[in-house]
């Protein structure tokens, strides 16, 4: 099974906590709102875990890539 | 035009049709230039005053009947009483496909909203919000009863009772319209059987994103009707949480078309890899208030549509659509797998030939700046990506130097496929079309010049 993160566009307001934790796979656009790459491999599936925790807006999940 | 039915949009004979409310979007923030000079307005972006629909092979056959349900049975004959698997296999068998723009075949969704644990919902989604749209506005219009006949057979096979329509408010002579066409239906006699579907309206607020799916499925859970993300397809988890078999007008209108004709009839039109027919709306040559609809079978060749416009640069599928250049469509027909071959679509069946003197790069301009204004506001890259596009467009469509390539091709990047629906997806869609299809005349603009 393999992993991506998913944004919730219209919850999301840009805290860019998710970039910070899981910078293998999100950086922040020029508005501060997080650009996804790739899929989660299984080596950052906790890191990707801990980001979707730590939005405040709980604006970010895990979910399945296929 | 002679032989057509020309009815009015923004207010109904008879009918307590208020004034046309217009849309409410807010201004774009943008970013400051030397240059305030905005590109002059050549594009339509309010919905038609009337719409005139010429009388078309399928859903456009009885036009001159008028929309009475008395003409449509003598003409169609009375519903027909089908099983799910006899529903499946014939919309399988017909291809029918979505026709709000996303063209998902109807058989799959139909499946999978039938595979639910929960009893399905159906909504009829008739919040037409492209200004250069009136299809589904036509047939409400002209033939109610082929949209109503389609979602109540396939209601009955899902053995579910509850259908909800979904009209345009900016568009008040289409919910008048649906309103008449339900009461003739409740007034039949014997059809107060409990199979009978619960109809209920409600109309969508103005706004070229409130007519998207999630949108309409807000609406009706009664919070606003703005588009949210959806974490599954609407026909696996949508209304409540519930299946939702959600499909636009002219979707219904076929699916009772190849219900009625069966799927040999059906395709009887059109080709062998695309059965029956589309619905299309393109401007009226003379009146900028009126949009014409009509209905052609697949494999039409596009002169036959176009007359001498074939010749021009024609924008197909609307707003969010891909450009055709001069002479592309010549010598091709009506085919969305034909189209697809050449990067191009047809969308929601939006056909926008381009007058000699209009400038495409100029066009798309002003289509972005109005789709910027017309976003929800409430996904980060649309509300900010968006009017950046608009701004830079703008700079490009004037011819101003500090216009860059790059710097759209980054925003159209950003903006793509980041947000809850695809109103940034479809705005992508047309800046890139516009930049493979009008490379040289973009490239021209950058260097300052127009050729027209």
């Amino acid at each position: 099974m393999t992993w991506t993160m998913r944004v919730d566009w219209p919850s999301c307001a840009a805290r860019g906590l998710c970039a910070e934790l899981l910078p293998e796979r999100i950086h922040l656009d020029e508005w501060g709102f997080p650009v996804v790459e790739g899929t989660v491999t299984p080596d950052l599936l906790g890191l990707a875990k801990a980001a979707a925790t730590a939005c405040p807006h709980r604006a970010l999940r895990l979910v399945s890539a296929g | 035009m002679s032989g057509a039915v020309l009815a009015s949009v923004t207010s109904f004979p008879g009918a307590g049709a208020g004034a046309p409310v217009a849309p409410s979007a807010p201004a774009a923030t943008v970013r400051r230039s030397l240059s305030a000079r905005s590109v002059p307005r050549t594009v339509r972006t309010d919905p038609p005053a009337q719409v005139v629909a010429t009388p078309g092979p399928v859903l456009l056959s009885g036009v001159l009947d008028g929309p009475s349900l008395e003409a449509h049975r003598d003409r169609f004959g009375q519903l027909p009483q089908l099983d799910l698997d006899t529903v499946l296999a014939t919309v399988g068998a017909g291809a029918v496909v979505g026709r709000g723009g996303a063209g998902f075949p109807f058989a799959r969704k139909l499946a999978a909203a039938a595979t639910g644990r929960r009893r399905a919902v159906v909504v009829i989604n008739l919040a037409e919000g492209e200004p250069a749209s009136a299809k589904d506005t036509a047939l409400a219009l002209v033939a109610p009863h082929q949209i109503l006949d389609g979602a109540e057979v396939v209601a009955r096979a899902l053995r579910t009772t509850e259908v909800h329509i979904v009209t345009p408010l900016e568009r008040p002579a289409v919910g008048d319209a649906i309103a008449a066409a339900l009461s003739e239906r409740a007034a039949q006699p014997g059809r107060r059987d409990r199979s009978q579907p619960r109809w209920r309206m409600r109309a969508a607020e103005p706004g070229f994103v409130s007519g998207q799916a999630r949108a309409v499925l807000e609406l009706l859970a009664g919070r606003p009707g703005l588009p949210v993300t959806a974490w599954k397809p609407e026909a696996m988890s949508g209304l409540d949480g519930r299946p939702t078999l959600l499909s636009n007008a002219e979707t219904w209108a076929q699916v009772a078309a190849v219900l009625r004709m069966g799927a040999l009839g059906y395709a009887a039109h059109g080709t062998d890899t695309e059965p029956g027919t589309t619905l299309l709306t393109l401007p009226h040559r003379r009146d900028a208030d009126t949009a014409v609809v009509l209905e052609a079978a697949y494999g039409t060749p596009w002169v036959d549509v176009l007359g001498p416009d074939v010749e021009q640069p024609v924008l197909l599928g609307g707003f969010h659509g891909t450009w055709a250049d001069a002479g592309v469509l010549a010598e091709a027909t009506v085919s969305r797998e034909e189209l697809r071959a050449r990067g191009l679509g047809l969308g929601a069946g939006v056909v926008l030939p381009m007058r000699a003197d209009q400038c495409p790069v100029a066009v798309t301009s002003e289509i972005v700046d109005y789709l910027a204004k017309a976003s929800a506001r409430r996904c980060g890259p649309c509300l900010n990506g968006l009017p950046a596009l608009a701004e830079e467009m703008r700079l490009v469509a004037l011819g101003e130097t500090s216009a860059s390539w790059t710097r759209i091709g980054e925003l159209v990047g950003l903006v793509d496929k980041r947000g809850a629906c695809a109103h940034p997806d479809g705005t992508a869609r047309l800046v890139r079309s516009l930049l493979t299809t009008f490379d040289d005349e973009v490239a021209l603009h950058l260097r300052g010049g127009c050729s027209r």
